[in-house]
């Protein structure tokens, strides 16, 4: 368990130094950008005193090794300052919208989960033939499609034509359906790919011939001994998904105008709103990587033959 | 982070209670509008964007508002009255107006509001206009009179901005309402505020004493969708009634379709290419000239903005008050080269055409077409387009280090009137003491517009636009183009839609079409 102690520490400390990279690229981007950005806060039409205040507000007008002393102070106390364009605090923003992001990451997630490993088994079971290049060929089809047009589709076919599901908003239950097939369209498609090179591989180990040699029937071949042991790179691949699906979801609420903070994040980019940008990105850079981390511990977990050194 | 499952909870809660909220209110009429921008703000003295205006505007009247052409009307206020001097304005309420609280609409209410809209200590973003305000008078309970600091003809106008709006003094400290911040604007319009969701929607319910025409639908749920495609799909899917700005490229589609009805209201907004007037060869009035000559605005609208625009025939929108049509510079790449020639100007000359990119409806297209146009008549254009602060901090540098040639600029005032919209010829306002980035200077016209600042009489003001006009159209300080036109799309099944002329959409009195 020493083993996992100093493993543990050590990822501990590079996601930390990680994440201060982040931070201080983020101030940076914000304080290089040419021009004066209270102006543009403000807009063209604003009176100098309103642009002063802005400035003052963000404080611009400190110089900036100070406003970076500043920034992560704020930070370690888990303040990101207010939003220029609302003045609500930016964690209170934030908490608002990440909710709806989680809630669809999850569902995508789960949905790819279960379409990616069915259609990888299956395709991985009945290889080299037509069901086999079907699945693959679709597979294709997940991975190559832009989010911003097979969502557009989805309206086109789901609530223009048929007018079964709203084209968009939260507006109860069936608002995630949409959002989550599209978000989850190029996850499916890797999962898919992953599960069935990895079954296939597993499929030819020693252990799945002595379970055959020993008479088990196919399925509970497939089901207890290939399933199993060829998800542990899938769990990776789901894993290395979420923050693939955070920047999908960025896209994906804007299509299906999902108030979450993907598109909290693109109304703030047209919207110079430089704090807010500031904290989604943050906030982003720190979920993907406690994502990442939990994966690579939860190996520990799915195979005890891995080590921590 | 450990609090993130229960507010997930919640979440996930709300919006099946919402759901059947929605299935619950299914009994009441309700008109539902995707509008772009989640407010940022609901209290009028703060507004900065004119969707969210348009928002509170059901909720909040001002004194006076504008008609459909743009006049100023009678709201709140039944008449007004500038003394001979210009320093005084007397304005008559309407009686037994009452706010959504039950208080009544009167002269200490209007006063105890303007008061607050010119108190620094309230952030008050559009408080310019209104500064000419020395104090505010109360004469007896619906009389006000305005004591100005200097006349300010245009003032009245301005009144008309959502800024000025009125609210009830009675409810600050209540509904999470302060002094310096309202949350939830209590005024005495035709609906009065529900709830607003942040970045999901704001509903407004039918004001039972309202003083005026009642409205047709029990409530109002403007949607925020921010993505064009997707509001236009929410029209046509059914799940609203009415959409602002689909993809302009949709519009000719929307025309086509039967089950909805597309309007291209008339705006105040101005499109036009700023000519530095102090960089040679600009410098010659021959030169700027050739450029208003050389470019077909006519087909620009036609192909590229599909018909959202009307092309200037002054340097401002017909809707401002001092507007007159003046002229036009007709297509006629022959006078432009003709022109060039004169002026001296060397074929294959280099010149650089700067563009925001998705500012205004097809700007950097537009520009790459202007680019196309200046190239026929023998200039070597280049279109350089950047992110909007690199070019507001380019075009607003002062004559000195201002590099610019050409730049492509939308203007829009934030109330009807000529006043605002001379400020881009007034070479008092040259960067950076303001906005003019042409650099522009005729002498004659600085006299003219500060004469209209000061002149009380309206026709006399109005002239003096007039003759202002006259005089910067000739000398062409910027590629007149066009006004742009606000586009509005609402079902087939409903009718009574209109607009007012600063790109607001008037839905007010919206009913079913049959």
């Amino acid at each position: 368990m020493a083993g996992i102690g100093t493993y543990l520490v050590r990822r501990l400390g590079a996601t930390l130094v990680a994440l201060l990279g982040v931070s201080t690229i983020v101030f940076l981007m914000v304080r290089v950008l040419p021009g004066d950005p209270a102006r543009v806060i403000a807009g063209l039409l604003a009176s100098e005193e309103e642009v002063a205040r802005i400035r003052t507000q963000l404080g611009l007008d400190l110089p900036l090794h100070l406003q970076y002393v500043r920034f992560l102070g704020a930070l370690l106390r888990g303040d990101l300052g207010r939003s220029a364009r609302t003045f609500e605090p930016v964690t209170l923003e934030i908490m608002h919208r990440l909710p709806n992001t989680v809630l669809l990451a999850i569902s995508s997630s789960l949905l790819a989960a279960v379409l990616g490993i069915g259609a990888g088994a299956l395709a991985a079971t009945h290889a080299n033939t037509v069901l086999d290049y079907t699945i693959s060929t679709v597979v294709l089809f997940g991975i190559s499609m832009p989010v911003y047009w097979l969502g557009t589709m989805l309206i086109l076919l789901f609530s223009i034509k048929l007018r079964w599901l709203p084209a968009a908003g939260a507006e109860g239950p069936t608002s995630l359906i949409l959002p989550t097939v599209t978000l989850a369209s190029f996850s499916v498609a890797l999962v898919a790919r992953m599960t069935r090179s990895s079954m296939l591989e597993v499929m030819r180990s020693d252990y799945i011939l002595t379970a055959r040699a020993k008479g088990l029937p196919e399925h509970r071949v497939i089901r207890i001994h290939g399933i199993r042991n060829a998800l542990i790179p899938v769990i990776t691949v789901v894993g290395l998904q979420f923050g693939n699906l955070l920047g999908g979801a960025v896209l994906t609420e804007s299509v299906f105008g999902w108030p979450g903070m993907g598109l909290l994040l693109v109304e703030s980019i047209f919207s110079r709103d430089y704090p807010m940008v500031q904290g989604i990105v943050l906030v982003f850079a720190f979920l993907v990587a406690a994502v990442n981390l939990v994966v690579d511990l939860a190996y520990a977990l799915v195979d005890p033959r891995i080590h921590y050194v | 982070m450990i609090e993130m499952p229960r507010v997930f909870l919640a979440r996930a809660y709300s919006v099946i209670v919402a759901a059947l909220l929605v299935a619950a209110a299914a009994g009441a009429s309700t008109f539902r509008i995707a509008v772009g921008i989640d407010p940022d703000t609901l209290d009028p003295a703060q507004m900065t964007t004119t969707t969210v205006s348009n928002m509170v505007d059901y909720v909040v009247e001002p004194l006076v508002s504008i008609d459909v052409e743009g006049k100023v009307v009678p709201q709140l206020a039944e008449s007004w009255k500038v003394s001979p001097d210009g320093l005084s304005v007397i304005l008559k309420l309407r009686p037994r107006i009452v706010f959504h609280d039950g208080t009544p609409c009167d002269a200490a209410a209007v006063k105890w509001n303007l008061d607050r809209i010119l108190d620094p200590k309230v952030r008050v973003p559009m408080r310019a206009p209104l500064t000419p305000i020395e104090r505010v008078e109360v004469v007896d309970p619906l009389t006000v009179r305005l004591v100005l600091k200097y006349p300010a003809p245009a003032l009245i106008a301005a009144l008309t901005m959502t800024t000025a709006g009125i609210i009830s003094p009675d409810s600050i400290g209540r509904y999470g309402n302060t002094y310096e911040k309202i949350v939830h604007p209590v005024g005495t319009g035709p609906y009065e505020f529900v709830e607003y969701v942040k970045g999901q929607r704001l509903v407004v319910r039918k004001f039972a004493d309202y003083w005026g025409k009642k409205p047709y639908y029990d409530e109002v749920v403007f949607r925020i969708v921010p993505e064009a495609l997707t509001r236009e799909s929410l029209l046509l899917a059914g799940q609203v009634d009415m959409i602002i700005l689909p993809p302009v490229s949709d519009i000719p589609a929307l025309k086509r379709n039967p089950r909805v009805k597309v309007l291209l209201a008339p705006s105040d907004r101005t499109i036009f290419v700023a000519i530095n007037n102090l960089r040679p060869p600009f410098t010659d009035v021959r030169v700027r000239r050739a450029l208003n000559y050389a470019v077909d605005k006519e087909a620009i609208i036609k192909g590229i903005l599909f018909g959202a625009a009307d092309p200037l025939d002054a340097p401002m929108a017909p809707s401002l008050f001092g507007y007159c049509p003046v002229g036009t510079y007709e297509y006629d790449p022959d006078r432009a080269r003709a022109l060039l020639r004169e002026a001296g100007v060397a074929p294959g000359t280099q010149v650089e055409l700067l563009t925001p990119t998705g500012r205004y409806l097809q700007d950097f297209q537009a520009s790459q077409a202007i680019a196309g146009y200046l190239r026929e008549v023998g200039l070597k254009v280049a279109v350089r387009t950047m992110d909007w602060p690199s070019f507001v901090a380019t075009i607003l540098k002062p004559p000195a280090e201002n590099t610019t040639q050409l730049h492509l600029l939308g203007w829009a005032p934030s109330y009807l009137d000529a006043a605002q919209q001379m400020l881009q010829f007034d070479s008092s306002q040259w960067p950076r003491n303001g906005l003019a980035t042409s650099f522009y200077k005729n002498p004659e016209v600085d006299e003219l517009i500060a004469a209209a600042a000061r002149e009380v009489d309206p026709e006399k003001r109005a002239s003096l636009y007039c003759e202002a006009s006259k005089l910067i159209w000739n000398d062409a300080p910027w590629i007149f183009l066009w006004v742009q036109r606000f586009p509005i799309v609402h079902s087939a099944e409903v009718t009574n839609i209109t607009y007012r002329p600063n790109e607001k959409f008037y839905a007010i009195h919206a009913e079913p079409a049959d």
